[in-house]
This record gives structure tokens, C-alpha cells and sequence, in this order.
């Protein structure tokens, strides 16, 4: 292994593993209908692990359970199970936080400056949509209600949300413009 | 108010397609939505390429994800309201100078966050959330204005353009196309138009229309792409209700007088000019345009005169203003009730 790579499995066995078994406990008993919990746990690892490859997490907790959520609700949309759990809505940042240690994480804005920055510079309602969606991990139904707005105009303001972000990292070479 | 915006960054209408798709996506596609967004991509390079950023973007947020401390704490879709704003945004300025920028802004659509000063800081209590008339322009180039807590499904196909008015109260105005009916459905009741305009209103056991301008007809949803032109016609001033429960029975028709058919109008959001009128008045005509409603405790600022633009639905826009920039304080009473007192010392007007 080369040394990114050892860098990367130390940081795995002491910021991510540790997680597991709330993660599986938490899957288990709110997303019970998910058909393999197994599968879903990797696919998480597999993208913390991609994000933490390419830049700064966060929060490794937080993004577990917010990817982890959306994964399994996804599953579930896909199996068309109508009726889930009202309490498989619950805020996942609720459950991550919990017996999580103090963080000084606001402090460290400057590693995801340019996403913040991204946020920062959309129109309000846009603002508070990707807020609530991507960094409290809201569904777009949540935010929706959160927002007292209706679904179709979270889905339309954080289309344009998304768009605009897209357009800023573009502008500050973030990402690069398609040849047209 | 997006659109003003728009028009001053390099607009891609490919890529505000593939964000609209990724957030589809993300909310989860129905059957025949997987089956357009798989088409919409193999039409074009450009497509798969914007889309693929639109995913890659968005997937990039994840990494906020438990950003803030957030025990013991509701969500604060302000969270990054405050911190490294523009220079411009943090100043503080005298209150004359701060209505003609603020109104600029309203007008540009640069968004409310302009008016989130210090003046706030520490004591603000909770947002409270004030929905926006929201106003959605069509692939056709139809016009909805959908009220608050009103929700659509929109479903164009080649021979028809249908929309479901779900909940709630909400106006049509149709781009003509005679080769592709547009047609509301309100559970199995159908509207349809042909270059028109219109509102709907589903109320809990009937439907009622009230057409603005041109021909509208009720009739059931029945078959397939249904002509109901068959159905009653409803003109201009003609208000039609329709059980819900029995969409076959008879259409009420009845004529509005002008004032009725204004007042039938009141939520959809108008651009008010006002140009040195008193609080008072600016206040009542707000009330009467919103289920938010504003109570002046002080007559000291009742008759202070103001000059602004504002939509009439951005009533939050409109009492953040008031807080941030004319000196007035605010207290919120729920979520349909905010009064008003002067601060005191700053009034100059």
C-alpha cells in the first residue's frame, strides 16, 4: 500500500468502523424492509470513502447516516413500499449525533470553502433547500414541510439551486464547461 | 423573479434540464419519468455530460452533511445565511439609501438574504416559514401561479398537456396550442382550455373555476385524451362549481361581478409599487392579499411613508425589510401574525 493509501485505512479504522454498528442497528430497525443491508453499508463505505479520496468530509458520522438514508429509501421507492415507517423519517442527524463527541466543525469551514461559498451565493429559498437537504439531511418531502412549501417548488427551487452551484464551480474552475 | 437573474449569467438549458433531472432523481423517479430521463439522455453527449455533473455536484454536498453541531437543535435552513457574505451585504446603511437597494434586489431577484443585518443577531428566533404564491412557467410556455399549499402534477404527452391540481388553488394561463388540449384534472373532474385563462380550486367536495379569459369546459375525465369540449362552457366572469363526489352532476354557473372575480383574484401575487404611502396602507394591502396577517401597535409608524416595490406574496421579505432597514421592530405570533412597533430613533420619515 502506498502512503495515501495507509493514511487512508488509519483514517478508516478510526473515523468510519467505529460507526458500523450504530449504522446497522439504526438500518435494521427503522429500514427493516430493506433487502440487503449488507449491500447498502458497502455502498456507503464505498462513496465515503470516494469523497474522502477527493476532499474533506465533514462529518464521516453524519454522512454515513444521511447517504445511508437516502439509500435505503431509494430501495424502498424502488420496491414500491407506499407505506413507510413514519419513524423511518426520523432526522438522521438526530440519530447520528447521538454519542457522537464534541466537534469543532464550523471551524473548519474553510476545507469545504467552496461548497459553502456555492450555498452561500443562491437565491434564499434555494439556500435554505440545500441546506436543509444536503447538510441536515432532509428528504425533499422534509424540507418541504419544514419550509411550509410545496413539494413541486423544492423540486423546482433546488433544481435551480443545484444549477447554480454547478455555474459557480464552473465559473471558479472548480469543474470544467462542456466543449460545446 | 429567477428568471431576471438568470439573464445575466451565461444561462445553459441543458444543464438547468439535467439539475431538474437530478433532483428528480433524488426525490425518486416514477416508471415513466425513468423511461424520458433515459431518453432525454440518449439524445445528446451534452446531456449525459451536464447530467453527469449535475450528479457529481450534488453528490459533493453530501460531504456538508453534519456540518453544524446539531443536537438538540431543529434544522436551520439559515445556517448559512450569515457567515462571508459580500462586503455589500454586511454594511449598514442609512435607512433612505437602504430602501432603494433593497428594492433593487427585490427586483432582481437577488434574494431576501440581503436584509439578514446584525440587527438580528442572537435574538432571532426561530424562522418562521412563510410560503411564496409560486409562480412555474411550463414546457409550452403556460403559466402557473400554484397558491400556498396548493400542489400540481404536471403530464404533457405528445397529444395532450394534462395537469392534476392535487390540493389548493392555483392559475392557468395557457399557450395556445389547438393540436395539444391542456386539461386540469381535479380528481375525475377535467378542465379544459385552449389558449386561456383561468383558476382552480379544489375545495374539500367541490371544484370551482373561475375563468379570466377565453372558453373553458367541465366536464369528467372519462377515456382516454376525452374531448371535453363537450362539457359546460364557462366564459370570461363565469365562475363554475362542480361536485367532487359527482363529476357527471350539473356545473353551477354563476356570473362574478368585477369586484367578486378581483377578490376571487386577491393570492395572486402582483408586483405593488408604492410610491410615498403610508405604512397603513401598504400594511391593508398586504393583509388583504395573505394569510399572514400584520398588526401595526404603534400609530407613530402607521403613518410613516414609504416608497417600495414589492410582490405581494413576499410578505416576509416585505416585514424583514421593515425590521432590517426602517428602524421598526418585529414579533412574530405564530406563523399568521406578526406585529409591528417602532423602535424609535431612527425614524426619519
Amino acid at each position: 500500500m502506498s502512503a495515501p493509501d495507509s493514511n487512508r485505512s488509519q483514517w478508516f479504522i478510526d473515523e468510519v468502523l467505529p460507526h458500523e454498528a450504530d449504522l446497522r442497528g439504526w438500518l435494521n430497525v427503522r429500514f427493516n424492509r430493506v433487502q440487503d443491508v449488507d449491500d447498502l453499508v458497502q455502498e456507503v463505505f464505498s462513496r465515503l470513502v470516494r469523497a474522502y479520496d477527493t476532499g474533506p468530509v465533514a462529518n464521516p458520522r453524519a454522512f454515513l447516516f444521511v447517504v445511508a438514508r437516502n439509500l435505503a429509501l431509494n430501495d424502498l421507492r424502488h420496491r414500491r413500499y407506499e407505506a413507510m415507517r413514519a419513524d423511518a423519517l426520523a432526522d438522521p442527524l438526530t440519530i447520528a449525533d447521538e454519542m457522537a463527541g464534541p466537534r469543532d466543525l464550523l471551524a473548519k469551514q474553510e476545507d469545504y470553502k467552496h461548497l459553502v461559498e456555492a450555498i452561500q451565493s443562491l437565491p434564499e429559498r434555494c439556500r435554505q433547500i440545500m441546506t436543509l437537504r444536503k447538510i441536515y439531511g432532509l428528504s425533499q418531502k422534509e424540507v418541504a414541510e419544514r419550509l411550509g412549501i410545496s413539494v413541486n417548488t423544492v423540486e423546482v427551487q433546488g433544481g435551480i439551486g443545484l444549477r447554480k452551484c454547478i455555474e459557480y464551480f464552473r465559473q471558479k474552475g472548480f469543474l470544467r464547461t462542456p466543449t460545446p | 423573479m429567477s428568471n431576471d437573474h438568470d439573464q445575466h449569467d451565461s444561462f445553459d438549458p441543458v444543464l438547468a434540464a439535467a439539475s431538474e433531472w437530478m433532483l428528480k432523481c433524488d426525490r425518486g423517479l416514477t416508471p415513466r419519468e425513468q423511461d424520458a430521463l433515459s431518453s432525454w439522455l440518449a439524445a445528446s453527449p451534452r446531456h449525459r455530460e451536464a447530467f453527469a455533473q449535475c450528479r457529481w455536484g450534488w453528490e459533493e454536498f453530501d460531504r456538508l452533511a453534519g456540518l453544524s453541531e446539531v443536537r438538540a437543535r431543529p434544522a436551520d435552513p439559515d445556517l448559512l445565511a450569515h457567515a462571508s457574505t459580500p462586503p455589500r451585504r454586511q454594511a449598514r446603511w442609512l435607512w433612505p439609501l437602504a430602501a432603494s437597494i433593497a428594492v433593487a434586489g427585490i427586483l432582481t431577484g437577488i434574494g431576501m438574504g440581503l436584509w439578514r443585518t446584525d440587527a438580528s443577531r442572537g435574538v432571532r428566533p426561530d424562522p418562521i416559514a412563510i410560503t411564496r404564491v409560486e409562480q412555474r412557467m411550463l414546457d409550452d410556455g403556460s403559466r402557473l401561479e400554484i397558491d400556498r399549499g396548493a400542489s400540481v402534477a404536471v403530464d404533457f404527452a405528445r397529444d395532450v398537456r394534462r395537469v392534476r391540481l392535487l390540493q389548493g388553488q392555483a392559475n392557468f394561463q395557457v399557450a395556445k396550442d389547438p393540436s395539444r388540449p391542456f386539461i386540469v384534472e381535479v380528481g375525475s373532474v377535467a378542465v379544459q382550455a385552449v389558449g386561456t385563462a383561468f383558476s382552480v380550486q379544489r375545495g374539500t367536495g367541490d371544484v370551482a373555476v373561475v375563468v379570466s379569459e377565453g372558453v373553458v369546459a367541465i366536464g369528467t375525465d372519462s377515456g382516454p385524451a376525452a374531448d371535453h369540449r363537450g362539457g359546460t362552457l364557462l366564459h370570461p366572469g363565469d365562475k363554475g362549481v362542480v361536485s367532487l363526489s359527482e363529476p357527471g352532476g350539473a356545473v353551477r354557473v354563476t356570473q362574478l361581478s368585477r369586484e367578486q372575480l378581483d377578490e376571487a383574484e386577491l393570492w395572486r401575487p402582483r408586483l405593488l409599487d408604492f410610491d410615498s404611502v403610508p405604512l397603513e396602507q401598504i400594511v391593508a394591502e398586504f393583509n388583504r392579499r395573505n394569510p399572514l396577517q400584520i398588526h401595526l401597535a404603534d400609530s407613530a409608524i402607521a403613518s410613516r411613508q414609504l416608497s417600495l416595490s414589492f410582490w405581494s406574496d413576499n410578505v416576509e421579505g416585505f416585514v424583514r425589510l421593515l425590521e432590517s432597514s426602517f428602524g421598526i421592530a418585529v414579533e412574530w405570533r405564530g406563523a399568521s401574525e406578526v406585529v409591528l412597533t417602532g423602535k424609535g430613533g431612527r425614524a426619519r420619515g
